[in-house]
């Protein structure tokens, strides 16, 4: 396998990349002095993904909701009946694994004998064994893992708030899937899912820390076990999502101290990848902050009429085919603060935006930027969700440097829509 | 690392890390931990952060920040054992990774000194608003439903013992406070308390402790000492308590005596016994409650280093309380008697080796670790707390292991049927 090599003048990170011909591309940061390599082996492959075309076939597959999780608990169990976990821990790796709406990822931490863990995570990613006994021994976790996210206040705000957005996107429903869902998985829906979506092609490996690139290239390719990559895309298939939300308002009780809210926008500019998205990322986050950070009049009249306290957030969520805005913390009156988010934009139309702000918070995301490569973990997981979404990290600091003052002024017009709002509230019981 | 001595009470550390791209200080406040106190230690910290001589009030402390390319500042109270102690944290991007070569240290320093020495006067409103957040935060307590239960556990075993209280105070203690008593209290605090201040990345740790000493030169400092945290000590039967809530699932949290505290030569063996228990996916309550059992999706244990305690938690089914309790009251026995294989012995000490040698990479989890030591009255540094769990047998392990006990069982249920 050959590689290539880039290194960024102004943060001073270089990398090594490469694709293998099984059609998976690798990518080696190297992280001087650093005691701690992190290695994350993912498939663009997350819970929104039920139904999809198998390359070579010509019928639609449809499997349960929650599969993908479900896959990721079982790529555990081992066919010699040896456990995941007892490997790494022999070489002192810590291991774990995570599935999200878009992501399978499976990934280990260690502070030595990481080409030998590197080899243990590539080879059990690429060994699955599922039998009806073992299928049927996880509905009891899983099972438990539901529950305990349906005692998460903070977790339910936030699907209510996604249900309010969405009316067909899958990415409404939660990750795990339901008690219900899971109870149809079985070993034959997790080998066709397996052998769709961790096809090497449909995959990339990232390994961060003090390493040797040449050394960590070998290992990766004396692992791979079958170089047989699709020489077509695998076909998703999603549901039609109008550009209206689904409704503007959501409320549930749950066991909680006070009530929880969240509120944001639905995003319908929509449909691209790679910088373009990157861009957009950018310019929404300032001026997310310019809008309700905590330097804004909003934040300062909120927090002083009690309306809201230190646990109030702002993000940005972004994919190619689907993004959004959202407000979310804990307020004795959710209805006020959404209002006050409305009369604010209602405001800000009228009065414009303002210049210095924006010179000023573009800052703090200049700093976000390299404050996120100090953990390799951080690093390694950003690094992973931009590559699948097209973006160059490395090419961050060209496209932030692009974005201007009439970007906003554009974006804010474009994205800050009322009738596109929404609000999602967990009162106590 | 180095140690400057800015004054009888004051203590710089310079933590050298210029791997990282950032520098972070962190100043804590040793305060004994007791019930006249604790209510008013978790308010003021809010209330300070809220205004300065240098950022007279919160929008300008919030702008300032963002100047400094979205630098942190954060002020809260934690609890080490019976230390109560009131950290302010600060953490920049180093200044060589700013555009116009802005001295990003330096003016995170003055901002972190000039809330700590020269706070705004605290205005009635002001007092008014963080009261009331400080008591959401109190209530806002059982919204994380393990941690709570854990909370809980630590609140029944420990009753008579300060550690029972709660970092976030009491409702009621929090009503008690007005602007004269908080002043009165920052006085107290400010003068009277051993301030050690931890600073770790790329600086120049001269320049940060001139900048110290002009901050804190007027003040008159008293003697200070920091406090000394007490062994729970066990009294009588196990206690069960059960609450009762609208929750799906049970949350379980057993608290044990370990009769073993950070500062006994024991403790690195205390370290490796709870990881063989349940320190991670390796450990016996991984494999047993939740690989064998299908009880739950968490099962472990954790240590409170400076009381000689360790929890237990796990979520579990209602109807599965026995099942799980003796399951895991099984394992430590397992322990006890030896029942403890090589694979879960090595691959205890490996992670414990793994974790310890990571800290290395994180500032914050630095200066927790010398934190920690200073609390603890010991001195080990990585390398050599590292060399000492290389060094601990399985025969250290089953003897610290018998001196464990059950001390209470917690138990967050659901609501009973009317």
């Amino acid at each position: 396998m050959e590689l290539k090599y880039k290194k960024s003048s102004i943060t001073g990170e270089e990398m090594y990349y490469g694709e293998h011909s099984s059609g998976l591309d690798v990518y080696i940061i190297p992280k001087k002095d650093y005691s701690k390599t992190y290695a994350i082996f993912g498939t663009k492959y997350g819970s929104v993904d039920s139904k999809f075309v198998v390359p070579g076939e010509s019928e639609l597959t449809e499997v349960p909701d929650g599969i993908a999780h479900y896959l990721e608990h079982k790529m555990f169990d081992q066919p010699d009946g040896s456990n995941v976990f007892d490997k790494f821990a022999k070489y002192g790796g810590n291991a774990n694994a995570f599935t999200s709406f878009n992501i399978t990822a499976y990934l280990f931490s260690a502070t030595e004998n990481v080409e030998e863990n590197l080899e243990t995570l590539m080879d059990y990613v690429q060994s699955p064994y599922f039998t009806a006994e073992s299928v049927q021994k996880e509905q009891g976790i899983i099972g438990q893992e539901i529950r305990m996210y349906d005692d998460n206040g903070n977790w339910k705000v936030f699907f209510n708030f996604l249900n309010c957005l969405y009316k067909n996107n899958p990415v409404k429903k939660e990750i795990a899937g339901t008690v219900e869902s899971i109870s149809h998985i079985t070993s034959e829906y997790l080998y066709k899912c397996y052998n769709t979506f961790y096809n090497l092609s449909n995959m990339s490996i990232v390994v961060i820390g003090d390493v040797d690139a040449m050394k960590i290239s070998k290992v990766i390719e004396n692992g791979v076990k079958k170089n047989e990559p699709f020489s077509e895309e695998i076909k998703k298939v999603y549901p039609d999502e109008p550009k209206a939300i689904a409704k503007n308002y959501s409320e549930k009780s749950l066991s909680v101290s006070m009530p929880l809210f969240m509120m944001g926008f639905k995003d319908v500019d929509t449909g691209f990848d790679g910088d373009r998205l990157l861009k957009k990322n950018i310019e929404v986050n300032i001026l997310l902050k310019m809008l309700f950070g905590k330097s804004s009049k909003l934040y300062k009249d909120l927090y002083e009429k009690g309306l809201i306290n230190n646990s109030f957030g702002i993000e940005y969520t972004m994919q190619p085919y689907y993004a959004y805005s959202s407000i979310e913390g804990e307020s004795s009156d959710p209805r006020a603060v959404y209002d006050a988010v409305i009369n604010e934009i209602e405001r800000v139309k009228k009065e414009g935006l303002s210049q210095e702000d924006f010179e000023r918070i573009k800052k703090v995301i200049w700093g976000e930027y390299i404050r996120m490569q100090n953990d390799v973990e951080n690093y390694a997981v950003t690094f992973i969700q931009y590559l699948f979404m097209g973006i160059d990290y490395f090419n961050y600091y060209d496209i932030y440097n692009s974005v201007t003052f009439d970007d906003i002024k554009k974006r804010f017009e474009e994205h800050f829509i009322k009738e596109r709002s929404a609000l999602s509230v967990i009162n106590p019981v | 690392m180095d140690c400057l001595k800015i004054n009888s009470n004051i203590n710089l550390y310079h933590i050298p890390m210029t791997k990282l791209k950032t520098t972070t200080i962190g100043v804590y406040m040793h305060r004994k931990l007791s019930e006249d106190e604790v209510s008013k230690n978790a308010l003021l910290p809010y209330v300070m952060k809220r205004g300065c001589k240098l950022c007279p009030d919160s929008e300008s402390v919030a702008q300032y920040l963002e100047n400094l390319y979205g630098a942190h500042l954060v002020a809260y109270p934690l609890k080490m054992g019976d230390d109560n102690i009131i950290y302010f944290g600060g953490e920049t991007i180093s200044d060589k990774y700013s555009a116009n070569g802005e001295k990003l240290v330096s003016s995170m320093t003055k901002l972190i000194m000039s809330v700590i020495f020269e706070p705004a006067v605290f205005k009635a409103d002001i007092l008014e608003q963080e009261k009331k957040n400080a008591k959401d935060r109190i209530l806002a307590e059982m919204n994380d439903k393990a941690l709570y239960a854990m909370q809980r556990c630590g609140e029944e075993m420990c009753k008579g013992d300060s550690f029972a209280l709660s970092i976030l105070g009491t409702a009621e203690g929090i009503d008690s406070i007005d602007d004269k008593s908080l002043e009165a209290h920052y006085e107290n605090i400010i003068t009277s308390s051993v301030i050690d201040i931890y600073v770790c990345g790329e600086c120049d740790i001269n320049g940060v402790a001139d900048e110290i000493k002009r901050f804190t030169s007027s003040v008159s400092f008293k003697e200070a000492s920091l406090p000394q945290s007490q062994m729970f000590v066990k009294q009588g039967d196990v206690k069960n308590v059960t609450d009762r809530m609208e929750v799906a699932q049970g949350k379980l949290s057993m608290g044990f005596k370990t009769g073993v505290k950070a500062d006994d030569s024991d403790y690195p063996a205390l370290m490796v016994m709870s990881s063989i228990y349940g320190g991670g996916a390796h450990s016996k309550l991984f494999n047993n409650v939740r690989e064998k059992l299908s009880l739950c999706y968490y099962a472990s244990s954790s240590l409170v280093k400076n009381k000689g305690i360790m929890f237990v938690n796990a979520g579990i089914e209602f109807d599965n309380f026995k099942k799980a309790h003796d399951e895991i009251i099984a394992q430590l026995e397992n322990i006890k008697n030896g029942a403890v294989s090589e694979l879960e012995f090595l691959s205890s000490i490996k992670s414990i080796e793994n974790d310890l040698e990571s800290y290395k990479d994180n500032q914050r989890m630095l200066q927790i670790f010398y934190l920690g030591q200073r609390v603890s009255g010991t001195d080990y540094n990585i390398d050599t707390l590292k060399e000492k769990i290389s060094k601990i047998t399985i025969d250290d392990v089953v003897r610290v292991a018998k001196k464990t006990e059950l001390d209470t069982v917690y138990f967050l249920a659901g609501k009973e049927e009317a």
